[in-house]
C-alpha cells in the first residue's frame, strides 16, 4: 500500500510518501505564491525520491495545511490539528499533548491514547508565537533563524521581552541591541518569551505527558529548553524531524482511508 | 471519519422565494419590504439587544427592527468616540449611526444590557440626530420585584412615544401587537420544528437569515411570507448528506455566512441558544393576563430564556442547551463570543464545563461582529467536525 500525504503551510510545503506503513522518503520546500504548484513540486519530489514515477503509483492521498483546499491531486483534504496529531502521535506513542508551531500559527492539541484530538487551542490570529514572529526577530538580531536557537543556548542571563505582540517585540529588542545588552541574552529572551506564550495555551487545553514539539519551529532547541523550563517537564524528542509530522499525519490518514474502502469492496 | 470531501454545500432542496427574501434582508439594513414602508410614510424605531420591546413600538403603529451593523466596512469614526476594547459591533454600528445610515429611523430605543452598548448611547445621543431616543433600565434580576420595575420601565417608554407621536397606545393596541409578535414566535418554532427531523428541510445559515430576517421587516409581511416558507418546506425531502448535527451558543450573532463556513465543512446546524434564535422566540407573552403591560415585564424580565447578563441564569442555560442537545440530536455544540464581550466568555467558560462533564463535544470560538478570515475559522470547525469521529 502506497499512499501520500501533503501538508501546504503558509512557510514551506511537506510531502511524505509511505509505503505499507513505513516512511519511503520525504521532501520539504518553501513555499511558493501558488498553493497548488507547491503542492505539485514537493509531491513530485518525494515521489522522486522514493523512486516511484509518477502520482498514479500513490493509492491514496491526503492534503493538509492551510493550502489544503487547493491540492488538486489530494482525495480527500484534513485538517492541520488532526493530522499533526496523528502524526506525533505516529512518531512517538506516549505523546498526549502535541505543540505545533508552524510558519503563521501556532495549536495545541490534547490527544488520546490512539492519536486523536481531544481538545485544541490555536492562535492564528497575530504572529505571537509563530514562525512570522521568530523570522522578524532574526531580522533585528541579524543572527538568522538558527542563530536564535544556537545564540540562545549560550545565555546565561536571558533578557525579559515583556511583548508578545511581533511588532512591539520588535522595537523592545531594538531597545535592548542599543542598551549594549548581550545579543545571546536577546535570543534567550526570544525564546521565553515564545515559550510564556505556547506555555499559556498548553495549559488551556491542560498539561499530560508527554508533550512534543511539532512544526518548523520544533526545530528550535532554544525554545524547546525554555518551553520545557516553563512547563516543567521534559519535551519528548521524536525520532522524525518534527516539520513533517502534519504530512505524516495525513498520510496515516490515507491509508487508514484506503484499508477502509477496500475493506468496502466487497471480493 | 466519514467521507467528507469538504465540497459539498448544504442547502435547502426547496428553491423559495420568501427565504430568498429573507437572506436578502440578512444583507442590508433597508430591505426592500422595509423601504416600501418607509416610502408609504411608515415609521421605524430601532432597539438595541433582545430586551427591545417590540410590541410597545408595533403598538405605537411604527414597525421595530433591531440594530445589527450589517455591510459594515470600517469603524474609523466611531473610533474617534469608542475605545479599542469596546466590542466590534458597537464599535460598526455607531459607525453606522455616524455615517448616516440609520437616518431614517424615527426613533431609537437602548437598554442598559451591557456596558458596550451604553458607551453608544452616551455617544449617540450626542452625535446622531435621531428623532426620539430613550434609554431603558433592565433590571439584572429575575424576581416579581423587577418585574414591577420593568413593567414602569415599559409604561415610560409608552409615555414617551406617545407624546413623541401625539397619540393614545391604548391596551387595545397593545393586545393586537403582543399577539402580532406571538404569532411571530409561534411561526418560528413551527420552522424550529421541522429542524428536529433527521433530514430538517433547511439549514442553519438559512434558519438564521429567517431570524434576523423577522427583527427587520414589517412582521404582517414577515409572518405571511414565513408561513408561505413553511409550506413549502413541509414536504421537502430534506439535507441528507449531512456530517452531524451542530447547536450555535452565542451572543449577537446575525451573519448567516458565519454558519454557511461550519456548514460547509458537513455540519449542519439544528439549533442554539442565540438572541437571533430561540432566545427570542422559544416562549410566548401570556396572551390571557389582564394587564398587557404585566404581561410584556413578565415575558422579558422571567419568561424568556435570559440573557447571560441576567444574574443568577447561567443554570438555567446550561440545561436549555443539554435539554435543546436531546430534542434536537445535537452531536456537538459550538459556543462563540465576540473578542471583549465579558459576558459571553463567562458563560462559554462555564457551559463548557457543564458540556464536558456531559461528554458532549464542544468547541469554543472568538469572533469579530465583521466576519474576516474565514479560513481559521474553517480549520477549527473541520478540526471540531473531525476530533468528534464525523
Amino acid at each position: 500500500m502506497i499512499v501520500g500525504g501533503c501538508d501546504v503551510g503558509s512557510a514551506t510545503g511537506k510531502a511524505v510518501v509511505m509505503k505499507d506503513g513505513e516512511i519511503a522518503s520525504y521532501i520539504i520546500i518553501p513555499s511558493t505564491t501558488k498553493p497548488e504548484v507547491t503542492a505539485r513540486i514537493v509531491m513530485d519530489e518525494a515521489l522522486k525520491k522514493a523512486g516511484l514515477s509518477s502520482l498514479e503509483d500513490l493509492e491514496y492521498i491526503v492534503g493538509t495545511g492551510y493550502g489544503r483546499l487547493k491540492v488538486p491531486f489530494a482525495n480527500e483534504n484534513i485538517s492541520e490539528i488532526t493530522c499533526h496529531a496523528r502524526g506525533a502521535h505516529w512518531l512517538s506513542n506516549t505523546v498526549r499533548t502535541v505543540v505545533d508551531i508552524g510558519g503563521q500559527d501556532c495549536k495545541v492539541m490534547s490527544i488520546n491514547d490512539k492519536g486523536n484530538v481531544l481538545e485544541f487551542v490555536m492562535n492564528d490570529r497575530c504572529a505571537a508565537g509563530t514562525g512570522r514572529f521568530f523570522e522578524s526577530m532574526a531580522r533585528v538580531l541579524d543572527c538568522g533563524l538558527e542563530g536564535i536557537s544556537s545564540l540562545s543556548l549560550k545565555s546565561e542571563s536571558p533578557a525579559i521581552i515583556t511583548s508578545q505582540c511581533s511588532v512591539f517585540a520588535e522595537s523592545e529588542v531594538v531597545t535592548l541591541i542599543n542598551e549594549g545588552i548581550e545579543i545571546v541574552d536577546i535570543a534567550a529572551g526570544v525564546n521565553n518569551s515564545v515559550a510564556g506564550r505556547l506555555n499559556s495555551m498548553v495549559r488551556k487545553v491542560g498539561l499530560v505527558e508527554d508533550v512534543a514539539l511539532t512544526g518548523g519551529c520544533a526545530k528550535n532547541e532554544g525554545l524547546a529548553k525554555a518551553l520545557e523550563d516553563k512547563l516543567g517537564v521534559s519535551v519528548k524528542k521524536l525520532p522524525q524531524d518534527p516539520q513533517i509530522a502534519g504530512a505524516i499525519g495525513a498520510a496515516l490518514i490515507a491509508a487508514e482511508k484506503l484499508s477502509k474502502q477496500s475493506e468496502a469492496i466487497p471480493s | 471519519m466519514g467521507a467528507w470531501k469538504g465540497e459539498n454545500e448544504l442547502e435547502t432542496t426547496v428553491k423559495s422565494k420568501a427565504l430568498q427574501q429573507f437572506q436578502e434582508a440578512t444583507e442590508t439594513i433597508v430591505n426592500p419590504e422595509l423601504k416600501k414602508w418607509i416610502e408609504q410614510g411608515g415609521k421605524v424605531v430601532g432597539y438595541f439587544c433582545s430586551y427591545g420591546p417590540e410590541e410597545i413600538i408595533t403598538a405605537a403603529g411604527m414597525v421595530p427592527i433591531r440594530i445589527r451593523a450589517t455591510g459594515s466596512t470600517g469603524t474609523e469614526l466611531a473610533d474617534a468616540y469608542l475605545s479599542s476594547i469596546n466590542c466590534s459591533f458597537c464599535r460598526h454600528a455607531f459607525n453606522m449611526g455616524l455615517q448616516g445610515d440609520y437616518d431614517f429611523l424615527e426613533g431609537l430605543v437602548w437598554l442598559n444590557n451591557c456596558d458596550h452598548v451604553r458607551r453608544i448611547y452616551d455617544n449617540w445621543i450626542r452625535k446622531v440626530d435621531t428623532p426620539f431616543t430613550q434609554m431603558m433600565s433592565l433590571p439584572k434580576m429575575t424576581t416579581d420585584v423587577q418585574v414591577e420595575w420593568f413593567r414602569d420601565e415599559l409604561k415610560i417608554l409608552k409615555e414617551a412615544l406617545e407624546k413623541h407621536l401625539g397619540i393614545t397606545i391604548s391596551d387595545e393596541k397593545l393586545w393586537k401587537a403582543i399577539k402580532l409578535h406571538n404569532q411571530t414566535r409561534r411561526l418560528l418554532r413551527q420552522l424550529y420544528e421541522l429542524r428536529k427531523k433527521d433530514n430538517p428541510p433547511i439549514t442553519g445559515a438559512e434558519a438564521l437569515a429567517v431570524v434576523v430576517a423577522s427583527t427587520a421587516m414589517p412582521r404582517e409581511q414577515f409572518n405571511d411570507m414565513l408561513k408561505e416558507l413553511l409550506e413549502e418546506l413541509s414536504d421537502a425531502e430534506g439535507i441528507t448528506d449531512y456530517r452531524a448535527r451542530l447547536m450555535i451558543v452565542a451572543g449577537i450573532l446575525d451573519d448567516p455566512a458565519f454558519i454557511k463556513v461550519i456548514e460547509e465543512q458537513g455540519g449542519l446546524v439544528v439549533t442554539d441558544s442565540m438572541c437571533f434564535g430561540t432566545r427570542i422566540l422559544w416562549t410566548d407573552v401570556n396572551e390571557g393576563a389582564s394587564d398587557p403591560l404585566t404581561a410584556l415585564a413578565r415575558y422579558y424580565i422571567q419568561d424568556k430564556p435570559a440573557c447571560p447578563r441576567m444574574f443568577d441564569t447561567q443554570p438555567q442555560r446550561s440545561k436549555f442547551v443539554r435539554d435543546m442537545v436531546k430534542e434536537f440530536k445535537v452531536d456537538g455544540v459550538i459556543g462563540e463570543r465576540m473578542i471583549f464581550c465579558d459576558l459571553w466568555t463567562g458563560e462559554n467558560f462555564m457551559l463548557g464545563g457543564d458540556l464536558k462533564e456531559e461528554g458532549i463535544p464542544f468547541l469554543k470560538l472568538d469572533r469579530e461582529y465583521i466576519m474576516a478570515g474565514a479560513g481559521q475559522l474553517r480549520t477549527r470547525a473541520q478540526a471540531f467536525l473531525e476530533s468528534m469521529g464525523r
